[in-house]
């Protein structure tokens, strides 16, 4: 659509999408906000100012295991899903065979099934295994749910590649191998990174696989916020908050750079 | 047929003296890891947990035979359940309809402003999607709270628009509220996509041939945005309906969803057969959606063709 905005139309457009923004930034505004309200509630409006409330989460020991965990986690699940996701997008755009379109919604289908019920599948396997170790189980459960997002935005970079520039290269007398890693990965580089940064946050902020596969001892951040949430009334939770905020941001500015959210969130 | 079209024409850069054919299938096997992996982690599972919704648990807590459908039976006797489930509908599609209600502004205005106008709304909305829901259902937990310290009450207060605090939180509003924020984006995203590929001549024509802002979009936007609009409104009731952590801190007892049910009966009640059978519920309702929507954008197609 080309044409500019004009006429009352356009400002009611304006004042609608304005108030939306306002809409999805207040929430994490205010948990901002009261992060640094020099109180023993969280209350609004804030009173005073202070970091306290920062210095005492980042000396909270389940705090601070949990982020562990978690990137370690979020990191691990990437790796898996690049390790499944991209051969499986190599195999749905460069293959041809009976059956590839139902292969692709198969690959795909974790995406359309209620995560919450992944996450109780998994469990009920899971535990009939005698799979103990909460680590695995969690890494296992987030590959699952981030490793059709690799393959989606790796399909979509493979098709927009010009396939002509492996042709010509092999004409030249590269290597299958040296044609990949020459030719076809650096122009496909894009997708990769958007669909492992992606994974990588899914996983981080993932709540309903964690809440089941988690336990006691190995808990990542959503569900320790979650735990605190119920428990303790101060400004530390706003600051923890804060901190997950912050985080995303970073993830957030990295991803605009590197790909173009848009493109990452292939939505 | 066109499979065999597709295999000569996608198989260049092949100049072995292997056929194109038996590459283009060679390549096929590279999906086989992620197939095996999703057929263990989650075929198998999700089908374990269909099967354990017909299995009957005795006093001792042991799972096993008679078949029996007497959990399905359950949920649709007992009202309690039925209210669950009717809430969880009710909340999903309420979400839905205002979500779309919302995005058509702000995706219009996406697609017709200047490139860094569209560049800083797509990062507002998406930048949201990254942050933890739970930080995010907190974050109206704030704003929401029914004392005079949360912030929409206190705004209220000191503006003396109201006397007395409102009862917010705790409350299916405050659920829509929260999954509307949290799953936005969803409904945006592909509306923008699909209005962004609208021929900006057709609705043009339509202007000049004196057709009101209204009427442009009556009778030539909206009809041409139906695939991201179906698309939004798929992904936001299946992802509401499957919500867990925003009924449990925004929502009351009354509000109490599907999600929230699955959990009590594995976690509290430890009756995994009426907890598999909720799931599946659950299952079948975000299926049922996604085939109607399927029907719906298929339909359209086959009218287009057949004009």
């Amino acid at each position: 659509m080309s044409g500019r905005l004009e006429g009352v139309g356009a400002w009611v457009l304006y004042c609608v999408t304005a108030a939306m923004m306002i809409f999805i930034l207040a929430p994490l505004l205010v948990v901002m906000s009261v992060s640094v309200s020099d109180s023993y509630f969280v209350t609004f409006p804030p009173q005073g100012f202070t970091l306290s409330w920062y210095a005492k989460v980042l000396q909270d020991r389940d705090f601070l295991d949990a982020l562990q965990l978690s990137a370690v986690l979020a990191f691990s699940t990437t790796m898996g899903s690049l390790l499944l996701g991209v051969p499986a997008a190599f195999a749905l755009v460069r293959g041809s065979f009976l059956g590839q379109s139902f292969l692709k919604s198969l690959v795909l289908s974790p995406l359309v099934f209620p995560a919450l019920v992944t996450g109780l599948a998994l469990l009920q396997l899971l535990s009939s295994f005698g799979s103990g170790d909460a680590r695995v189980n969690l890494l296992i459960g987030h590959i699952v749910v981030t490793a059709p997002y690799v393959v989606r935005t790796v399909v979509s970079s493979l098709q927009l590649m010009d396939i002509n520039l492996e042709e010509a290269a092999r004409t030249l007398g590269a290597s299958r191998m040296k044609t990949f890693w020459r030719v076809t990965l650096p122009q496909i580089a894009p997708g990769v990174a958007a669909g492992s940064l992606f994974a990588f946050m899914v996983s981080f902020d993932n709540y309903p696989i964690s809440m089941w596969l988690a336990n006691s001892e190995y808990s990542p951040v959503p569900l320790v916020l979650m735990r605190q949430l119920v428990n303790v009334f101060d400004p530390s939770v706003p600051a923890m908050s804060t901190i997950i905020i912050l985080l995303a941001v970073v993830g957030v500015l990295i991803l605009e750079r590197l790909v173009g959210l848009r493109r990452a969130v292939a939505i | 047929m066109t499979d065999v079209a597709q295999t000569t024409a996608q198989a260049p850069g092949d100049l072995d003296e292997r056929s194109p054919w038996r590459l283009s299938l060679s390549v096929g096997f590279l999906a086989l890891p992620m197939l095996a992996f999703l057929s263990i982690f989650f075929f198998y599972p999700a089908a374990n947990l269909l099967f354990y919704s017909f299995l009957s648990q005795d006093a001792k807590g042991i799972i096993g035979r008679p078949f029996t459908l007497s959990h399905y039976v359950h949920i649709a006797e007992v009202d309690l359940y039925l209210k669950v489930f009717w809430n969880t509908l009710q909340i999903a599609f309420i979400t839905s309809i205002a979500a779309i209600v919302m995005a058509y502004p702000v995706a219009i205005t996406m697609v017709k402003s200047k490139p860094i106008v569209n560049r800083v709304i797509s990062l507002i909305v998406i930048a949201p999607l990254i942050v933890s829901v739970v930080v995010r259902a907190y974050g109206w937990q704030l704003i929401l709270v029914n004392t005079p310290t949360g912030l929409l009450n206190w705004l209220l207060l000191t503006l003396r628009i109201i006397n007395e605090p409102l009862e917010l939180l705790y409350t299916k509003t405050a659920v829509v509220i929260g999954s509307l924020h949290v799953f936005f984006p969803m409904m945006v995203l592909p509306l923008a996509s699909a209005l962004g590929k609208i021929d900006p001549n057709l609705e043009d024509a339509a202007r000049m041939l004196g057709a009101p802002w209204w009427k442009v979009f009556a009778r030539v936007t909206l009809p041409l945005s139906i695939p991201g609009l179906v698309a939004g409104f798929t992904l936001v009731f299946s992802l509401t309906a499957g919500s867990f952590v925003i009924p449990v801190l925004l929502g009351g007892t009354s509000s109490t969803m599907l999600g929230n049910l699955i959990e009590q009966q594995i976690f509290v009640v430890y009756d995994w057969p009426f907890g598999a059978t909720i799931a599946v519920v659950l299952v079948i309702v975000v299926f049922a959606i996604n085939a109607l929507s399927m029907r719906i954008l298929e339909g359209r197609r086959f009218r287009r063709i057949a004009s």
